[in-house]
């Protein structure tokens, strides 16, 4: 009896150890996300706790496109970091001392082409480096020598309203990608294509088309311009063969008379599949299931952040989990095998769009922008939190999250849909919630208890991504240029550089040759909620820029 | 006779001072539309995303330009193409009140912005101008290949003849295409270019287009393919592609 238990207890270790593996990265940073797993949890522990103190920058790299800021994560793989600038031009960089191997810059889409001047990363797969352009192209090099191998299209930028600045992610054979335009009246989608020719693998439709399951959700013609644009990074289990992505706001984004039924069934009002985070089979990109977050999103509550997996034990049985937050800052705990409810909990402090979520994850008490009425909601369209990814550290079970505390005042209209065209329909300005004077703070939760374990508050808005590290170390940066480590367990501020210009961007961790090395991405610019944020505080004048900030423990110290 | 004089001037500025309200309620109309949405510019261009336009002492003159060029590198896009010439004279003359500025110019000899005029779409060609871009048929319309009017990806080069029929757009004879062969793929293409450093082509084995930049002899293409027109403009009925035709007799002349 003694042996069979102690066998379990083993057999125990050894999954739960094995999952928490896959979801870490090693000497490399391969994805987006870390790993496909997007915990942006390092296992490299060089630099601790005991050592942070001694951080010092390693290198440096302008890269000479200020025209936005640095909001990329670099990808490393074995000792080559490939980072892309707003402009889409791509560097391949001793990721060692910076020097340039290669570099490749995209022809500049001319002015007619409408959008966001960004691009938030590579990929890096099948000899190749991919990414997503403006003018709506996915684009792959030679990851040798940044050779343009081929392009292809996705679609008019002119013509849809929408333009591509989230990183790609490679799965298998195929590299995925979705697109921004969801504001707009627009039918968001997710594209995939064989990395080898470019040719085109799937595309799955955020809104289903007449016939399939789902259009019933919509009201007449209004699935044609529904929102719903997956405009960052998905996912990928390999086990289970699926991608998880989250998709965008239904639009229009503040008034629904146009897009839901309003018939006597209720239930249909939702807008499938927006709002959702969604399991989509990796070979064919067929829809497994879904588990939708704000059925018919009336506060422009996208749910297309990341999508954390993870394997812990709840209500005493070990589960394979995902986790996703949407702007609302509720962030859903799912089985990821069949979608099942499992959790949730909300992270900002001040919440007035709805007053709770019943135990199996309905919302309760709807405050719903109304025409001719003016209505403040907390958070506010900006996010609870922003597009920047949080990060999760399996020694300490934390989920870390920078969280902004903005309200909005929203005026909805009932404007007509153009394709391709502002279809928000309302007008939104920002203000601090109520009953505060800090804007943000930096939080770790227990996904499992749904428990805040520490807070460290912030005076302005937190934008750049989150960095955990088996260190115990969580790294981010703030608009002011302050670039900074906490204590995982207790959020003690151990260590800050200022870097000469406000982060935005996601910081990566990776070694060469033995050594430890914390990479950032540095420069504040004005696209979109940087703007909004320069409106907030307009006395600030937070610093340009386009510069890799990479950080070490001194040679002699090691 | 004095008198009548001066009522006429008096008409003639009210006429004026009426057409200016007008432009302006306009203009408020096009910037609420095309210029407060989203993360742009705000309400009343009171800032959003995108810079506050209120009472930043722009002239007139500055105005325009934007507007109708767009600034480079950021969100904002040139809007010459994208508003008819009276939104644009409208949306100008509202951003310039905002700006201080209480009689902006709107008459014909004013600082017009730079429009690209458009020939006035009837009937079927409204329609066949649809359908040619319809986003639903996904990678199935014309413009997936074609770009006419602004829009579409020009794959191929400008559709200089139209076809005077459906029945002659099926058959249509495309010499172009011509047989690439890697290793031991073959695929229809479109050869780009042939230099010393890159052969540039598109692979037209599937909707999209690829476009493959490869090693000078790494691929090699021979004359005649197995590829039709007619298998890539499946998505329409004949109706739809009589209308496609209206539209591109329309605005493309010979």
């Amino acid at each position: 009896m003694m042996v069979r238990m102690r066998f379990f207890l083993i057999l125990f270790t050894i999954s739960s150890a094995l999952a928490q593996d896959a979801g870490a990265t090693r000497a490399d940073w391969p994805h987006y996300g870390g790993t496909q797993f997007s915990w942006r949890y390092s296992s490299l522990d060089q630099i601790n706790t005991t050592n942070v103190k001694a951080l010092t920058p390693a290198w440096m790299f302008q890269t000479g496109d200020y025209a936005e800021n640095l909001q990329a994560t670099p990808i490393v793989v074995d000792g080559v970091m490939y980072v892309i600038t707003a402009r889409a031009r791509v560097f391949a960089l001793d990721a060692a001392t910076g020097r340039v191997i290669w570099h490749y810059e995209y022809p500049e889409p001319p002015r007619s082409v409408p959008g966001f001047v960004g691009n938030r990363g590579v990929a890096v797969g099948d000899g190749k480096v991919f990414f997503g352009t403006k003018d709506d192209y996915m684009v792959a090099l030679d990851q040798k020598n940044g050779r343009l191998l081929w392009r292809v299209n996705i679609d008019d930028a002119r013509q849809c309203g929408c333009n591509i600045t989230a990183a790609p992610l490679v799965v298998k054979d195929k590299v995925l990608v979705g697109g921004t335009g969801g504001d707009g009246a627009h039918r968001g989608y997710i594209t995939a294509f064989n990395t080898r020719n470019g040719r085109l693998a799937w595309r799955w439709y955020v809104i289903p088309g007449p016939g399939e399951k789902g259009n019933e959700t919509w009201k007449g013609d209004s699935w044609k311009f529904g929102g719903g644009a997956p405009w960052l990074t998905g996912s990928f289990d390999p086990a289970l063969n699926l991608v998880y992505w989250g998709t965008g706001n239904a639009a229009s984004d503040f008034y629904d008379a146009e897009r839901v039924v309003a018939g006597a069934d209720k239930s249909k009002d939702i807008n499938l599949y927006t709002a959702s985070v969604v399991a989509l089979d990796a070979d064919t990109g067929k829809l497994r299931w879904h588990y939708q977050e704000v059925p018919d999103d009336l506060w422009d509550y996208d749910s297309a952040y990341e999508v954390l997996l993870i394997d812990r034990p709840i209500r005493g049985r070990m589960r394979q989990t995902l986790i996703h937050m949407n702007k609302s800052g509720l962030t859903s705990v799912l089985d990821r095998v069949t979608g099942e409810f499992l959790g949730t909990f909300s992270v900002p402090e001040v919440r007035t769009w709805i007053s709770g979520v019943t135990e199996d994850g309905k919302l309760v008490g709807r405050n719903e922008p109304q025409l001719g009425k003016t209505i403040t909601i907390c958070p506010s369209a900006a996010g609870a939190k922003s597009w920047n990814s949080m990060a999760y550290s399996p020694r300490t079970g934390f989920l870390y999250v920078p969280v902004n505390e903005i309200c909005n005042d929203i005026t909805p209209n009932d404007r007509a849909p153009e394709e391709g065209r502002g279809y928000m329909n309302g007008e939104f300005p920002m203000k601090l919630a109520p009953g505060r004077t800090t804007y943000s703070h930096v939080d770790a939760w227990d996904p499992v208890t749904g428990k805040r374990a520490w807070s460290v508050p912030y005076k302005y808005l937190l934008l750049a991504s989150m960095l955990a590290t088996a260190g115990d170390l969580a790294f981010t940066g703030n608009p002011e240029g302050d670039f900074f480590a906490l204590d995982a367990k207790s959020g003690d501020k151990l260590w800050s550089y200022q870097t000469g210009a406000g982060n935005r961007g996601s910081a990566v961790s990776y070694s060469v040759n033995g050594r430890q090395y914390i990479a950032t991405p540095t420069g504040w610019h004005v696209s979109v909620v940087g703007a909004l944020a320069q409106s907030l505080f307009p006395d600030q004048e937070w610093r340009l820029g386009s510069m890799l900030v990479v950080f070490a423990l001194p040679e002699s110290s090691r | 006779m004095k008198k009548l004089a001066v009522t006429a001037f008096m008409l003639a500025v009210s006429c004026a001072a009426q057409n200016l309200a007008d432009v302006l309620v306009q203009g408020e109309q096009v910037f609420a539309k095309s210029c407060a949405t989203g993360y742009c510019h705000g309400m009343k261009g009171g800032s959003g995303g995108a810079p506050r336009l209120v009472g930043r002492h722009f002239d007139q003159a500055y105005i325009n330009n934007v507007v109708a060029r767009g600034v480079p590198d950021t969100g904002m896009p040139s809007f010459a193409t994208r508003l008819s010439r009276a939104d644009l004279v409208a949306v100008v003359a509202y951003v310039a009140t905002l700006n201080g500025i209480a009689n902006p110019n709107v008459g014909p000899g004013g600082t017009a912005p730079l429009t690209v005029s458009r020939p006035a779409l009837t009937g079927e060609a409204v329609r066949g101008a649809r359908l040619f871009t319809e986003a639903v048929r996904g990678f199935g319309r014309c413009s997936t290949c074609h770009e006419v009017g602004d829009i579409g990806t020009s794959v191929t080069a400008p559709i200089a003849k139209v076809p005077a029929s459906t029945a002659e757009l099926k058959a249509l004879a495309t010499p172009d295409v011509k047989t690439g062969t890697m290793d031991v793929e073959s695929m229809p293409v479109l050869v780009l270019s042939q230099g010393k450093q890159s052969t540039v082509f598109y692979d037209l084995t599937s909707a999209p287009p690829v476009q493959r930049n490869t090693e000078p002899g790494l691929v090699r293409f021979t004359d005649g393919s197995n590829w039709r027109h007619s298998s890539v403009i499946k998505s329409y009925d004949d109706s739809e592609l009589a209308a496609i035709l209206a539209y591109l007799r329309a605005v493309i002349k010979p």
